[in-house]
């Protein structure tokens, strides 16, 4: 049985555990309404971009218009996954469910013997991959000096991304991040964000034929890297948002946990003080009949 | 009576202005042009310059943009902007950054979209004569 100090340096050190975690999950919990607020505000414009683009998407599809970054990438053999993960750990699966998906999507194109690249977005994602995939990076970008995300990030990260499509250095980019579903539950989840496809669902107008100042050519080319930008905007605020809200979950357990510690260290140290003092009683009594 | 239609102007990070208007002027591409009801479906970029409406009984409104896109479906008018600053609080240092942003890109060997990038300057500069 331990003595009766190093139990009560136990409790001590587990108690200012308990109040870091309770402290992180505080601030979580702050951060990931911001983020939501945040999230909420970009909403409107990134909704209508989706629309615009397909309102496009379906008035130049039967045309004869062949528009580089339109297209469904069915044949292609190179491939670029976005890896978006957080600059901080401590928050749960968040980074490791991300990089899981990862891995699989990985697997399934090496099977279909295509050229993969990894371009990064924070650190914890490209710790991860690092050891296994470090020859497959060709880039990285760190988030860890912006506090609030901004489109100009995001905007950034999509010339980027359009000047190596231009390049051919990739057909097809691949998103992966964590969907934000609710405080308690993040998904990891993964989009083609490059060539932009045609998708039914989202054109609002039906059959309208739109009039087009330039040309629908001039158009795409230049609504396609802001809707990129929009896309890579909105998953970012959504990994901010998930990364918060897994941090929040990670941390209440965490506090929930070194209660539990803390109650179960009490019960021992109050049984080997009441061990202690029956002991002395003993030797004093025993003593006493000695005489 | 003039009919009314739907305008909003939304950027990346908020809601600018939604509402019931009779008339937007918009700064087009290929030039400036007035929305009314009833207008044609159109989808067309942005450059610049100032974006302007009225909802008929107070005074006009006019907003600096600096280029996005605008769709026009069955009066529902939509403009999409990058950045967008109530005309009364644009300042000349906010054009002037702009500006700046493309002097930089074009020092910078940006050769690419050098005609792009002058259009833009001399759009730029027309719109601080305004401001």
């Amino acid at each position: 049985m331990p003595n009766l100090k190093d139990l009560k340096l136990r409790i001590d050190s587990v108690k200012s555990t308990r109040k870091i975690t309770k402290a992180m999950q505080m601030v979580a919990a702050a951060k990931l309404r911001k983020a939501q607020e945040q999230a909420e505000r970009g909403r409107p414009y990134a909704e209508k971009m989706r629309a615009i683009v397909s309102n496009l998407a379906s008035s130049v599809k039967n045309t004869t218009l062949d528009n580089k970054y339109l297209g469904d990438g069915g044949d292609s053999k190179k491939f670029l996954l976005i890896i978006a993960t957080a600059e901080r750990g401590l928050c749960g699966g968040f980074n490791s469910s991300i990089v899981k998906l990862a891995k699989t999507r990985i697997a399934e194109l090496t099977s279909q013997n295509k050229e993969i690249k990894i371009l990064t977005i924070g650190k914890k994602g490209r710790e991860q991959l690092n050891r296994e995939f470090d020859s497959l990076f060709i880039g990285h970008v760190d988030l860890s000096n912006e506090k609030n995300i901004t489109i100009e990030t995001a905007r950034k990260i999509s010339i980027d991304l359009i000047s190596r499509f231009d390049n051919g250095e990739y057909e097809v980019a691949e998103i992966f991040y964590n969907k934000f579903a609710s405080v308690i539950s993040q998904i990891p989840s993964s989009f083609k964000l490059l060539p932009v496809s045609f998708n039914e669902k989202e054109a609002d107008t039906g059959n309208v034929s739109f009039n087009f100042e330039p040309d629908e050519d001039e158009i795409l080319n230049e609504i396609i890297p802001k809707s990129i930008a929009t896309s890579i905007f909105s998953v970012l605020q959504e990994n901010a948002a998930s990364e918060q809200g897994s941090r929040m979950a990670a941390m209440d357990n965490a506090t929930r946990n070194a209660g539990e510690m803390i109650d179960k260290l009490t019960i021992d140290f109050n049984r080997s003080r009441q061990a202690a003092i029956t002991n002395e009683l003993i030797e004093i009594i025993s003593g006493a009949e000695a005489l | 009576m003039i009919n009314k239609f739907q305008l909003s102007v939304i950027s990346a990070e908020s809601k600018v202005f939604e509402g019931e208007v009779e008339n937007v002027l918009v700064p087009g591409m290929v030039g400036d042009f007035l929305v009314l009801s009833d207008h044609a479906p159109c989808i067309s970029s942005i450059r610049p310059g100032f974006l302007e409406f009225s909802d008929g009984t107070s005074k006009k409104q006019k907003y600096f943009v600096s280029g996005g896109i605008v769709e026009v479906t069955n009066n529902m008018v939509s403009v999409l902007v990058d950045l967008a600053i109530e005309g009364d609080k644009v300042g000349k240092e906010d054009i002037l950054a702009l500006i700046s942003e493309i002097d930089n890109k074009l020092s910078a060997g940006d050769t690419v979209n050098i005609d792009d990038l002058g259009l833009r300057k001399n759009d730029l500069e027309e719109a601080l004569k305004q401001a």
